[in-house]
């Protein structure tokens, strides 16, 4: 068990190596220069832009550039100064935390929601519920982020507020502490919730045929122990997977969601510095990802053994 | 307060966009504010004169003091003026001192090392009086002086090497009316915070202390914050809600002109099939400005009709003929001129700017009946590289926003000889006749006197349309119902000193 996860994590190592290294050669290769981007419309002096580009290496050939950023990360951890001289670290340190929170809030909810329409509708399966559940959960999936995001904020934030005066689902930033991840939380989760459900009624819908569930019954015990020992546990394998490759997703899905809330998040920065090609922050910022992708991972596949004793590691 | 992320750490000569700009105007007092005839009258400098337009005298008020209470002098505008100037200091405010006496020993340009540190130009009489002599006159000169770049630094701004330090870019010091409460850390903030200067000289708000700057990144979001009452000025609404925002805010919803303005971009130095005033004058009567402005922009813009803002001294209500729509007129004299068959209209994707180009492309289509392909480059600059390598050789999208409300600001900039290469004259317009009277408007004795001749300049660009000017910007803000008397000055900066608490 040691042995395979000290594997997977040197197998990591490569993987981040080579990441970073397209990531910095695509947004390199993005036309437009980064100095002259902190210009806008107007053209910047040549002396001044001639300065800045020595100061941030931007002279040098990209392989040299490369090594000077991964450089300062393997050996200094020093992920390097974004344009305006601000530390990357810095920029990312208290971004992280915040998409950290949205994502957990959204995962929560989809474990919650999502697998308890699943069960729910799986309990009813052909019933006028289930078809309602199965309906709403298209419903969910068919309208983009941007539409459930605008149209939440503006019915829950707004006018919620405007009618009752009760300031439940603040419209944007942290301030309101926990309730401010609640309706990004939400919106996030949106089409993983909707997912989740349809997965876990399917899952669960076939495990209730399977033989060991009619053996449980026959032997008399209890309809909760049944769907919950014999039938869920065993249904679980494909929802944690999903679960877990999801708070990958949820961290890079948070661009739409964050910019509509106004969190500043990690999405937020990573489209701000896209825009202003500011390599190093991107770069920064997607090596974490692909780190937090990867240990996501390794989280799930230790999982299996938890919920399916046949599976070893070795 | 609404404000988009500063682009760099709050620090006056390195800050040349507007969000920046906003925050450090209520930290500092500029030496000039313009009131409400649009003129520039003494703020933080007591009396600015000068008989010749080339030595400036600027003589300060006495008791203004920085945020630490140490007394504000010359030398520190001397000082932050000089370092702002410094080549090797890389601000991109520098070049708004390129007028000044001894530029070039402190800039010399790509690639040479400054000879000097300080321009010969710049003189501390004593401690309120500092001296500024130009290379050559400007009667403008005064109405810069409002401009972020012109802002003092007091000695604390700067570290042991002589250079400003990262945490004053995170808690300015200023002069101003508002006091930074505690560093911002750009990235990590939401928020900037600040009080009033208990013994700021000037103007104070009547009932409120502290202000607050909650950066956004998304209009709609704000918009929506100001709505719900969680936010009091809201000074860029979005295009979107301004259909909306005029019924939801009733008399909080504003609409005024705002100074910059939109262009289509003539390559004249790089494609001679427009080298005919007329090929250029048929394209602009082809443009219908008013639909335009009116659907494509729900009325956010205004149809341009002079190279000058209405917003600035000097405008001429319907002074650019050429730019009301005619398309009978327009095919007539295109075809006389016999205008290429096939257009090209750059525009870069980044900006919001593909519907109006494809507006105009249509306009164009139908009243000229020619060939017309709107190309996408991904920014701004892409289009630049493009007729610099003469890659591109079609029409492109160009907007200017003033740096300082003066009418010279729209002619030297972008039309000048002299700013063909170094400047944004990026269609490489040159005209003898452009150049001197502009240069007759900077010598002028007096700034009125100075206008006449910029409106001479103006004539002949509308004469000659080196550009096609297609719309004028509107600023559209709001406020909420918690505060009253919210008025933006010429640089679009709220008036704190003003708003009163409802």
């Amino acid at each position: 068990m040691g042995r395979y996860v000290i594997r997977r994590l040197i197998q990591a190592i490569p993987v981040l190596l080579g990441a970073t290294l397209l990531i910095f050669v695509i947004v390199f290769a993005l036309p437009g220069d980064p100095i002259a981007a902190l210009f806008g419309d107007k053209r910047p002096d040549a002396a001044v832009a001639e300065v800045l580009r020595e100061q941030y290496h931007l002279n040098d050939p990209l392989l040299l550039q490369y090594w000077y950023y991964i450089s300062g990360v393997l050996f200094r951890g020093d992920f390097g100064v974004n344009f305006a001289d601000v530390p990357v670290s810095q920029i990312m340190a208290g971004k992280f935390q915040v998409t950290l929170n949205l994502a957990l809030t959204a995962l929560v909810m989809e474990a919650l929601i999502g697998v308890g329409l699943g069960l729910w509708a799986a309990l009813r399966r052909g019933k006028a519920t289930d078809t309602m559940i199965l309906a709403s959960t298209l419903l969910l999936i068919s309208v983009p982020t941007l539409v459930t995001g605008f149209v939440l904020q503006l019915i829950l934030g707004v006018k919620l507020k405007q009618w009752t005066g009760a300031d439940i689902f603040p419209v944007a930033g942290t301030f309101a502490g926990w309730r401010s991840y609640l309706l990004p939380g939400f919106v996030l989760a949106g089409t993983s919730i909707a997912y989740l459900t349809r997965l876990t009624r399917t899952s669960l819908a076939e495990t209730l045929r399977a033989d060991y569930i009619r053996t449980a019954t026959a032997k008399g015990l209890p309809r909760r122990r049944v769907i919950g020992r014999h039938g869920l546990r065993n249904a679980l394998i494909p929802l944690v997977t999903y679960l877990g490759a999801d708070l990958g997703n949820l961290m890079g899905g948070a661009v739409i969601t964050e910019t509509i809330f106004n969190l500043p998040g990690i999405g937020n920065q990573l489209y701000t510095s896209v825009y202003l090609r500011e390599q190093p922050v991107v770069v920064g910022i997607v090596t974490i990802l692909v780190l937090i992708y990867i240990l996501a991972n390794l989280v799930v596949d230790l999982l299996y053994a938890v919920l399916d004793p046949r599976i070893r590691y070795e | 307060m609404e404000v988009g992320e500063p682009q760099e750490l709050l620090n006056p000569q390195n800050t040349t966009e507007t969000e920046g700009s906003e925050v450090l105007a209520a930290v500092f007092s500029p030496l000039v504010r313009y009131d409400e005839n649009k003129q520039p009258v003494e703020e933080a400098a007591e009396s600015i004169t000068t008989s010749d337009s080339k030595v400036w005298t600027i003589k300060l008020k006495s008791g203004y003091t920085w945020h630490d209470g140490t007394p504000v002098t010359a030398a520190d505008y001397a000082r932050a003026w000089n370092y702002a100037a410094y080549q090797d200091n890389a601000m991109a405010s520098s070049y708004f001192f390129g007028r000044v006496d001894g530029y070039n020993d402190v800039h010399p340009g790509e690639g040479k090392t400054p000879t000097a540190k300080e321009m010969k130009g710049l003189k501390a009489v004593d401690d309120l009086t500092l001296e500024v002599t130009l290379t050559a006159p400007f009667s403008q000169f005064k109405t810069m002086l409002g401009y972020t770049a012109f802002y003092p630094l007091p000695k604390a701004a700067f570290g042991a090497d002589g250079k400003v330090t990262q945490a004053y870019g995170e808690q300015p010091i200023g002069q101003g009316l508002f006091k930074v409460d505690k560093p911002y850390k750009k990235g990590t903030d939401q928020t900037i915070d600040m009080t009033v200067y208990d013994k700021f000289p000037g103007a104070k708000p009547k009932n409120w202390k502290k202000l607050q700057f909650k950066i956004y990144t998304s209009a709609e979001t704000a918009y929506n914050d100001l709505q719900a009452e969680n936010l009091d000025v809201d000074d860029s609404l979005p295009a979107s809600a301004i259909a909306s925002a005029k019924a939801a805010l009733g008399d909080r919803y504003f609409d005024e002109p705002d100074a910059a303005v939109g262009y289509i971009g003539v390559p004249l130095k790089y494609n001679p099939d427009f080298k005919n005033p007329d090929v250029r004058k048929a394209i602009s009567m082809a443009i219908d400005r008013k639909t335009i402005t009116e659907t494509v922009f729900s009325g956010t813009r205004a149809p341009a009709d002079d190279f000058i803002n209405p917003a600035i001294p000097g405008y001429r209500q319907g002074a650019c003929t050429s730019c009301t729509y005619n398309p009978a007129e327009a095919k007539k004299l295109y075809d006389a001129a016999k205008g290429p068959s096939k257009i090209e209209l750059g525009y870069n994707a980044d900006g919001g700017h593909k519907e109006w180009i494809e507006a105009v492309a249509n306009n164009l289509r139908a009243n000229l009946n020619i060939e017309v392909t709107p190309k996408p480059f991904e920014k701004f600059q892409g289009i630049l590289d493009a007729l610099d390598a003469k890659e591109y050789k079609g029409l492109f999208r160009m907007g200017w926003s003033i740096d300082y409300p003066s009418a010279e600001n729209y002619l030297t900039p972008i039309f000048g000889t002299g700013s063909i290469g170094t400047g944004s004259n990026y269609g490489g317009y040159s005209n003898k006749d452009f150049d001197e009277l502009v240069a007759k408007g900077d010598q002028a004795a007096d700034p009125a006197e100075g206008l006449k001749f910029y409106q001479q300049a103006d004539d002949i660009l509308i004469k000659d349309l080196p550009y096609i000017p297609v719309y004028f910007y509107r600023s559209n803000f709001g406020h909420s119902t918690k505060v009253k008397n919210v008025k933006l000055n010429l640089l679009n900066q709220v008036q704190w000193a003003d708003i009163e608490k409802a």
